[in-house]
């Protein structure tokens, strides 16, 4: 935090000169008033003494209100200089992460972490500095000041204010307290309407909507009891503050009243205490909203570097073989495994696939299939084994190389909201139109695309076109063969899509296969027919490896597949 | 045109709104006197200290004994009317948050009854999120209008009217020389405030902006990686969060200027008052005493601060008016499924359930039931088997109502179920879905549903049956372990087991069952749940849209659904002779890999 604050050493430096500017003439102005009122009681006041005693208080007003313009905005901007440049730190530290980091972490938490947590780190660095450097300046020149001007009425303002600012501390602290079980109970109606919603279906099947009324009614009220609390607190604020400003008014004017009536002190003196009274009053009562937002702005800091402190295990070391710029597509699996939490998927898969075959890879649901792509993709590791690729260990080489040579389409892919060329265009840096037109062609896509108001313009998502599954996985593929790349990985991509389409897609996707190195999988006899060589994977093992001809006539999983599907097509 | 439409949208919102508050006309008639005495209570003061400065402190013809004594008396009264006020002040405001409670809770109520009530077309239709949206930020925008803005407004109005009837009472020609920094402050403090609604405007669009970027990236963090797209990514980034800094630091230039404007309007108030005050003194004017000028000073604080929160008021009712439109257009969906004016009776919900030539479509323009009759009689046990898409699940949101027909009729025992109550109706029905759904609360509520007439011993006899019994006492409290939304710690089978508990306990007439077998259930538990699923349907009358064979087979009267209408029906055995689709459809169920 230090690191991110100290680059603006100026910005302090400036906070703390505006607030000494600022504190200071605050201080003396009283002074001009008391100046003003003893000369009118005691009518030793000229008219041109009046003019420049006014003219000073204009003058120094002035002065101070330019410098508190600039106390604020100093450090008000520096908090959200450090919120911009630690988030963009945020930010690049994510796309660092591997796939384990954002299985493990909850969206809607690190988005949270990147909004409201950086807001309120934001506020409590920018009023931290202001509030805590000016509270500092106010109390100590505030009672040099005034133990200068007159010891007995200062020590007076300090001993009221004292018990105060304890009250008020104790005050607040009761009203966070309730103000968490407010909280609380608003999430909890919130979840409950949440339930109520989800759960539309089994709450009218079962005619419970006035049931589910009466619970609502308990938790609506104790939401009115609880906000009812908080407010008590809330409310009791101000009016608090200012009964304790007229005690202090009335406790100046009784104790220095009755010496002025003595004639032993000013009228003026004692405005000049009450205006003190009222210039201290917020800087104090600051110092106790402050250490909350202290407590709370530490918190978020934490939940901050949580993300920050972690780092992936996919990423280049130091074993990694830089001079490795070019692959082909020689992937050769030995003897691969691979545990999730104590649990084995892949269980020593040993496969060559070289340079240009297509392998077909298909199984039961939840067997291992898309486990074993992402390894060659290396979006996590194996536990055992290792894949080579042109002979290197997939561990030396870069990242971007081995990704620069892979297109990979998943099942259910992710488009990003932007035009639909920009997205077949994702993974190319410089792509032009005919390269686009050509990968749109091959997933079978121009059609559709012809069909959408800007044609390849057209915005994805919510606020444009919203793709259906079929059209998402054919973009996808078209995302995939755009880079031309010497390994083609398609995890199911043809899920979607009926079985006219597909034989429509395989026929215009299957001359680029043939030129790399294919990875698909798929469930549909009808496409894995296409491959060179097709593996069954089963609980993580391959039980079953050969051509579309050899596994037909093996007893086994693909020829019940096979069987089903011949009936599933009469039914349809 | 657009602003003059947007306008007459808000009268309409605000009078609605307004009669949420009518039953509190009497309270908000207590607030407002409270608002008058403890305005006039609390800025009588400074009068009360320009009485000490002139009487006591400086008054030269009375002896000090007699002003030291008239300062005790005249202090007294000084702090018993800060007390009284100050304590009418809290008062004042906790009656007005009390005010603005109730109408907000008679508001979510109405707005949750609504949800309560719509139909299930709404609910398949909108996501979950935009009707939550109403209940909570909508109306919780509408809590802080209703109390710091209406009730604020007032409360603000009168301290600034009671200030300045004072400071006329007190010495109206320097009154009115400080008055006229009430307009100048008051259109600058509106400046800002509008600078500032339009910063905060920018800033909560480019925030959503940068959301929706962190959101997508975040989500599509390992398509990046895959596509060597970080650096882009990051580019991006820093992109939409330069922009939202610049929002933001537009907002500190308006916010840093809002304070030294009202520190700037008090020195020129100081100004005024010790100007025009000094100059009346000097020139030796017998109207102005140095006691009215002390208290003048006194005013200044209070003058000012009602002014910035009146300035900022405008853009509060914007946007709650905003909310108000929404809350009330879900107020006005009108309920597509009525229940009748005369109903029959309850316990006419029995016997034979028929449908007569049915027509149905959930868009009303494609058919999903195409002229459906059967008839289902008590006791039995019917099947429905076909394809997906042939409208299987349909027949179940029809006899519950969730949907009406179009053309035919639904009837039990004769009688067209429109006839009942929807609420009689689906109480006589009960359900078994696919994926059960666990309510947050106990696993007693959750198999009771809160229906008072069921004791525990209920309760445990129906778990007891559904196999359910034995691993809910294995739970920590057993019956009354409290479950969250999701039902953490218990697996699939099991919640669908508590879900059978739930049904049987309920004792419906008619039973419908989603029945599909599911791969992460083991085979222990699909055995368990097979078990409880042929007790459920023992005697009653039930309908199964049936994926496992063994119920298939045992089913009294099997439907074969196809595109919506029926294609066949009879027992399994009469199926399996006649039927060559029906065939086809057993062979595939049979061969399914998941069962």
């Amino acid at each position: 935090m230090k690191r991110y604050i100290l680059q603006y050493k100026m910005d302090i430096v400036w906070t703390v000169v505006c607030t000494l500017v600022t504190v200071g003439i605050s201080l003396t102005l009283p002074f001009l008033m008391r100046q003003a009122i003893d000369g009118l009681t005691d009518k030793t006041l000229s008219r041109t003494g009046l003019r420049d005693l006014l003219l000073w208080y204009g003058g120094l007003s002035a002065v101070a209100v330019v410098f508190s313009l600039y106390l604020r905005k100093i450090p008000m901007k520096l908090s959200h200089k450090v919120e911009f440049a630690l988030r963009n730190d945020v930010f690049d530290h994510l796309t660092r992460m591997d796939q384990a980091f954002f299985r493990s972490e909850r969206t809607g938490d690190l988005m949270t972490r990147m909004s409201s947590d950086m807001t309120l780190l934001r506020d409590t660095i920018g009023q931290g500095l202001l509030q805590g450097i000016r509270t500092g300046m106010v109390l100590l020149l505030a009672s040099i000041v005034m133990l200068i001007t007159d010891t007995s009425l200062a020590l007076l303002v300090l001993g009221l204010y004292f018990p105060m600012t304890a009250i008020f501390f104790l005050v607040l602290r009761a009203m966070r307290r309730t103000q968490k079980l407010l909280q609380e109970q608003v999430s909890d109606v919130s979840n409950f309407c949440q339930e109520s919603f989800a759960g539309i279906r089994c709450i009218k099947g079962f005619a419970l909507e006035e049931r589910r009324i009466g619970l609502f009614e308990y938790l609506n009220r104790d939401l009115v009891r609880l906000n009812m609390k908080v407010q008590a607190g809330r409310q009791s604020l101000w009016p608090f503050m200012a009964f304790w400003f007229c005690l202090s008014v009335m406790m100046i004017l009784n104790l220095g009243g009755r010496q002025v009536v003595r004639g032993e002190r000013s009228l003026g003196t004692l405005v000049q205490f009450m205006q003190y009274l009222l210039y201290m009053q917020w800087p104090l009562l600051a110092l106790s909203w402050i250490t909350s937002l202290f407590q709370q702005g530490k918190v978020s800091w934490q939940r901050i570097c949580h993300i920050l402190e972690q780092t992936p295990a996919i990423a280049d070391t130091d074993q990694t073989d830089f001079q490795i710029q070019q692959l082909t597509g020689d992937i050769h699996l030995q003897d691969l495994s691979l545990d999730l939490k104590d649990r084995r998927f892949l269980d020593h898969i040993s496969l060559k696939i070289p340079t240009g075959t297509t392998l077909g890879i298909t199984g039961p649901t939840g067997s291992g299939k898309t486990l074993l792509v992402s390894l060659v993709a290396r979006l996590m590791d194996s536990t055992s084994g290792s894949i080579r690729v042109d002979g290197h260990d997939i561990k030396v080489i870069p990242l971007s190389v081995l990704r620069k040579h892979i297109g990979f389409a998943a099942q259910e892919p992710i488009l990003f909201s932007r035009t639909l060329e920009h997205n077949i265009g994702f993974g190319v840096s410089e792509p032009d139109e005919a390269l686009i037109q050509w990968a749109a062609e091959v997933a079978h896509l121009t059609e559709d695309i012809q069909s959408f108001p800007e044609r390849f313009d057209t915005l994805l998502g919510e606020r444009g076109v919203t793709l259906s599954g079929g059209q998402r996985q054919r973009a996808s593929i078209s995302r995939a063969v755009a880079r031309h790349p010497d390994i083609l990985i398609l995890d199911d991509v043809l899920s979607a899509v009926d079985t006219q389409t597909e034989a429509a897609i395989m026929k215009k996707l299957q001359p680029v296969m043939q030129k790399r190195t294919t990875l698909f999988v798929s469930h549909r006899i009808s496409t894995l027919q296409y491959a060179d060589e097709i593996v069954v994977i089963e609980h993580g093992c391959i039980t079953q490896q050969g051509t579309h001809d050899e596994l037909i006539k093996q007893p086994g999983y693909y020829a019940e597949l096979n069987m089903l599907q011949q009936i599933q097509s009469q039914l349809e | 045109m657009d602003k003059q439409k947007k306008t007459s949208f808000d009268t309409g919102a605000a009078k609605r709104l307004l009669a949420y508050a009518r039953p509190y006309t009497r309270w908000m008639v207590l607030a407002l006197v409270v608002i008058i005495a403890m305005s006039g209570l609390v800025n009588y003061l400074p009068v009360l200290i320009q009485k000490i400065t002139d009487t006591c402190l400086l008054n030269t013809s009375e002896t000090a004994n007699v002003r030291v004594s008239r300062l005790a008396h005249l202090s007294l009264l000084y702090i018993t009317f800060a007390l009284v006020g100050h304590i009418l002040r809290y008062g004042q405001g906790m009656l007005t948050v009390w005010l603005g409670q109730r109408i907000i809770y008679d508001l979510r109520m109405a707005v949750y009854k609504k949800a309560m009530r719509l139909h299930q077309g709404h609910f398949d239709r909108t996501p979950v999120g935009a009707l939550l949206t109403r209940v909570t930020s909508d109306i919780d925008r509408m809590q802080g209008f209703v109390t710091d803005g209406v009730v604020g407004t007032v409360a603000d109005v009168f301290m600034l009217i009671s200030i300045m009837i004072y400071m006329v009472v007190l010495h109206w020609q320097v009154a009115l020389v400080l008055f006229t920094v009430l307009p100048v402050m008051f259109a600058a403090l509106h400046m800002i405030n509008r600078k500032l609604r339009h910063a905060n405007r920018l800033i909560r669009e480019r925030q959503s902006a940068i959301n929706a970027l962190l959101q997508e990236d975040i989500v599509g963090m390992t398509t990046i990686q895959l596509f060597n797209r970080q650096t882009t990514a990051c580019g991006e980034f820093r992109e939409r969060n330069t922009h939202l800094r610049s929002a933001y630091f537009e907002e500190v230039r308006w916010f840093s200027l809002y304070f030294p404007v009202i520190e700037a309007g008090q020195a020129v108030a100081f100004i005024l008052i010790l100007g025009a005050g000094g100059w009346l003194l000097l020139n030796q004017s017998s109207v102005i005493s140095l006691g009215v000028l002390v208290a003048f000073l006194t005013y200044i604080r209070d003058f000012f601060r009602p002014l910035g929160s009146l300035s900022d008021k405008a853009g509060m009712f914007q946007t709650a008016m905003a909310s108000a439109e929404r809350i009330f257009a879900l107020l006005d969906t009108p309920e597509a499924i009525k229940d009748p004016r005369q109903s029959l009776p309850p316990n006419q919900i029995t016997g034979p359930i028929a449908f007569d030539h049915v027509w149905f479509a959930y868009d009303k323009e494609n058919w999903v039931i195409k002229d459906l009759s059967f008839q289902v009689e008590p006791g039995q046990i019917i099947a429905v088997v076909g394809a997906t898409g042939a409208g299987k699940s349909t027949i179940i949101n029809l006899i519950g109502r969730f949907y009406d027909v179009q053309q035919g009729a639904v009837t039990i025992n004769g009688h067209d179920i429109r006839q009942f109550r929807k609420a009689h109706l689906r109480s006589r029905l009960g359900y078994v879905f696919q994926d059960p759904f666990v309510f947050a609360g106990t696993v007693a509520d959750n198999i009771s549903l809160l229906n008072p007439d069921l004791t525990r011993d209920d309760l445990i006899s129906a778990a007891t049956t559904v196999n359910a019994h034995t691993f809910i006492q294995d739970m920590p409290n057993g019956y009354d372990t409290v479950l969250n939304e999701r039902g953490d710690g218990l697996s699939f089978g099991q919640k669908q087991l508590l879900c059978m508990a739930r049904t049987l306990a309920q004792d419906p007439e008619l039973l419908f069952v989603m029945d599909e077998a599911t791969a992460s259930v083991d085979t222990a538990t699909e055995v368990l749940i097979q078990d409880a699923l042929n007790k459920l349907m023992h005697n009653r009358t039930s309908i199964v849209i049936a994926h496992r064979l063994s119920t298939i087979r045992h089913a009294n009267q099997i439907l074969v659904m196809r595109h919506g209408q029926l294609l066949d029906s009879g027992t399994h055995d009469e199926l399996m002779r006649h039927s060559v689709y029906y065939k086809h459809l057993y062979e595939l169920l049979r061969h399914s890999p998941e069962v």
